[in-house]
């Protein structure tokens, strides 16, 4: 009996003890005070783009000198120049050494701040800037020998200061200048009297989704007509200059959107087509005949939410493109058969692993590829690279721990790298693709963020810093 | 005449007597010195200096204090406030929304804020923060380097010897004076405000 009395007790002290922890183990919530991250607890508005403001495109013009006809033998006419690689064909030989002076600055002018660059056409400077104290994208025409100010063609729109405010290089023929505007607002106008013919409001017209830092797009003009990339309800419109009629309108079946790339021209196989490396994947579009407008090819391997850089445009309908913010690099092949066009995607990899940029688009240069890595590609970061154009994943050389470029723009022009820090040193490096043969370097610009592309004609190289643009001679005497 | 004499001259007893004082004075001073210079060496404490951190991770597990008194600190005069923050969002977030999965942040310790449009402020809730550094290798690759590990010294036991500074493969711990605790790089005169 007592053996069983003990037993008795054994049991009931662990049935007691039992449901004492069990009933902790009920009661007892060891994540309640842990809280779900949930989408909306940022606060952000449903539609942050606010209410679409009512834009007139153009609707005001100042003459501010004289028309004059300067006298002028190459041009620079848009985003990367004529051939839209970034190499000046020009034959005006240039300077390859500073020596102990800094080249004439011919002129300079204060800019709205922003990052967007000129075009050179007839002796003429073309820039979109964003003149804050009058909230207002303006146009603004320069005599490219004197700097003094033409005319400007602006509208008042409302842009907030986001990482500087414009963005882009207006495209220029003898008869049109296109531009588009930090808020999407396409602009046509006469490059020789600023007389407006036409504007579009993409946001209004194609339910445009402005990237995050404002339209970085630049135009492209193509036999009198302006090819702009809207996203929203259509990918890519071609509109004719004269009228500004839209001639044809590419569908957008995936809805992607609007990037900070720039629409690059291609010909495969004697068919012409543009190249558009949108927010959700990059395609191919039929250019010209009965079938222009219609997306060709299409691949979405490569889809990062940020892209800045541009299409790069290699031999054999290769393309590489690339992108920042970890997003690294594609290289991807299109090809042919009849009517029936398939892409491979060869190469595909992060920052770390080979080329890459985050905000300038490569330069393709006698078999090789030229470009600045971003921050985000370990201990080569910043540096100026050169990759075999069949392998973007073996860097060849770099320019070294010494020469970083942070986001700046680059150019070859007289068989030589102009390369500018984006804290305003310009460097002049042989254009080889055996090393890095860094010639001379002087500081320029006294300013940040020098970070718009680089223009010249003539012999008159246009840089630029957040604030101001200068006119540089560099001309060998 | 003669006794007052006498009494000028020093004696050996005179002469031992001074000969001691002078000892216990000198005894006195040294102890002074050695007392005012270890106050100082206790006046010096650890921190970090953000230049010179790689965000390896290790300030972790190898702070003696759990979790670690290397917390971020968010410089808020060089922050640009952008709606994608590279030091908030992980690189592949498909979309800018609070969502975890979104987040590069392992405790969600970053509390993001819309404060107008496009712009977004981003607060560190220090109990969370465990110093990892991810958001500061993010925020100093995609954007101005606001976030900063820094040591903070109400929760530091200021070791004679950190262990972390003992692992640190970028030497970036250093002892500084107790009056200027915070080193950041970037800007020399700066706010900033942490949530605690």
């Amino acid at each position: 009996m007592i053996i069983d009395r003990n037993e008795k007790y054994i049991i009931i002290i662990s049935f007691i003890v039992g449901c004492t922890f069990l009933g902790y183990w009920i009661l007892h919530d060891p994540v309640k005070d842990f809280k779900a991250s949930l989408p909306g607890m940022d606060n952000r508005p449903d539609s942050i783009s606010d209410d679409i403001e009512n834009v007139a495109i153009g609707e005001t013009f100042i003459k501010l000198a004289e028309d004059y006809n300067p006298e002028s033998t190459f041009d620079w006419p848009g985003f990367r120049g004529s051939s839209r690689d970034n190499i000046s064909f020009e034959n005006t030989p240039l300077i390859d050494n500073f020596h102990d002076d800094k080249p004439e600055i011919i002129w300079k002018v204060d800019l709205g701040e922003g990052h967007a660059a000129p075009a050179i056409f007839n002796g003429k400077v073309y820039l979109l800037d964003y003149i804050e104290e009058e909230k207002a994208d303006a146009l603004r025409c320069f005599s490219l020998e004197t700097g003094t100010e033409l005319w400007q063609r602006k509208y008042n729109v409302h842009i907030k200061r986001n990482h500087g405010m414009s963005r882009t290089i207006p495209a220029v023929n003898e008869n049109y200048v296109v531009t588009i505007g930090p808020k999407g607002h396409v602009m046509c106008t006469n490059p020789d009297n600023g007389e407006l013919y036409w504007g579009i409001d993409l946001i209004k017209d194609y339910k445009t989704e402005i990237p995050f830092w404002y339209t970085g797009q630049c135009p492209l003009i193509e036999n009198d007509i302006a090819i702009i990339a809207p996203g929203g309800t259509s990918l890519i419109i071609a509109v004719d200059c004269k009228t500004g009629n839209i001639l044809w309108k590419t569908p957008n079946p995936d809805n992607w959107g609007m990037s900070h790339s720039s629409v690059m021209p291609m010909t495969l196989d004697n068919k012409k087509m543009y190249i558009y490396a949108a927010i959700g994947g990059i395609c191919g579009i039929s250019a010209e005949g009965n079938d222009a407008g219609k997306i060709l090819w299409k691949i979405t391997d490569f889809a990062p939410n940020v892209v800045a850089p541009s299409p790069l445009i290699l031999d054999e309908g290769k393309i590489f493109m690339t992108a920042g913010y970890g997003a690294g690099s594609i290289l991807f092949k299109v090809e042919t058969n009849g009517d029936e066009y398939k892409t491979s995607v060869l190469q595909m990899y992060k920052p770390k692993k080979g080329i890459a940029s985050e905000q300038q688009t490569p330069i393709l240069f006698n078999g090789h590829i030229f470009t600045i890595l971003p921050k985000d590609a370990g201990s080569n970061r910043n540096q100026f690279v050169c990759c075999n154009v069949d392998n973007c994943e073996e860097i060849l050389w770099t320019s070294g721990k010494t020469n970083r470029y942070g986001l700046g723009p680059y150019m070859i022009a007289d068989n030589k790298f102009y390369i500018l820090k984006d804290d305003g040193n310009l460097s002049i490096a042989e254009a080889s693709t055996d090393g890095f043969k860094l010639l001379s370097k002087t500081k320029i610009l006294n300013g940040h963020d020098a970070w718009g592309p680089l223009a010249i004609a003539d012999g008159k190289l246009l840089m630029r810093d957040s604030k101001q643009m200068v006119c540089v001679d560099i001309r060998k005497n | 005449m003669k006794e007052e004499g006498t009494n000028n001259e020093i004696t050996r007893r005179k002469f031992l007597t001074n000969a001691l004082r002078a000892s216990a004075g000198i005894a006195v001073g040294g102890l002074a010195v050695y007392v005012a210079g270890n106050s100082n060496t206790k006046d010096l404490v650890w921190q970090l200096d953000p230049a010179k951190c790689i965000q390896c991770g290790q300030c972790v597990t190898n702070c003696v204090v759990t979790p670690s008194a290397v917390k971020c600190v968010h410089v808020f005069d060089m922050c640009g406030y952008c709606d994608l923050c590279g030091g908030y969002f992980r690189a592949d977030a498909k979309e800018l929304t609070t969502a975890a999965e979104n987040q590069l942040c392992p405790t969600g310790a970053i509390e993001r804020k819309f404060v107008e449009d496009p712009f977004f402020e981003y607060t560190i809730t220090e109990d969370l923060c465990i110093g990892c550094g991810k958001c500061v290798a993010g925020c100093g690759a995609f954007g101005n380097g606001s976030l900063q590990l820094q040591v903070r010294h109400d929760l530091c036991k200021n070791c004679n010897q950190c262990n972390i500074a003992l692992t640190c493969p970028a030497d970036a711990f250093e002892r500084v004076p107790v009056d200027s605790v915070s080193i950041f790089k970037g800007f020399s005169d700066i706010e900033f405000v942490n949530k605690s």
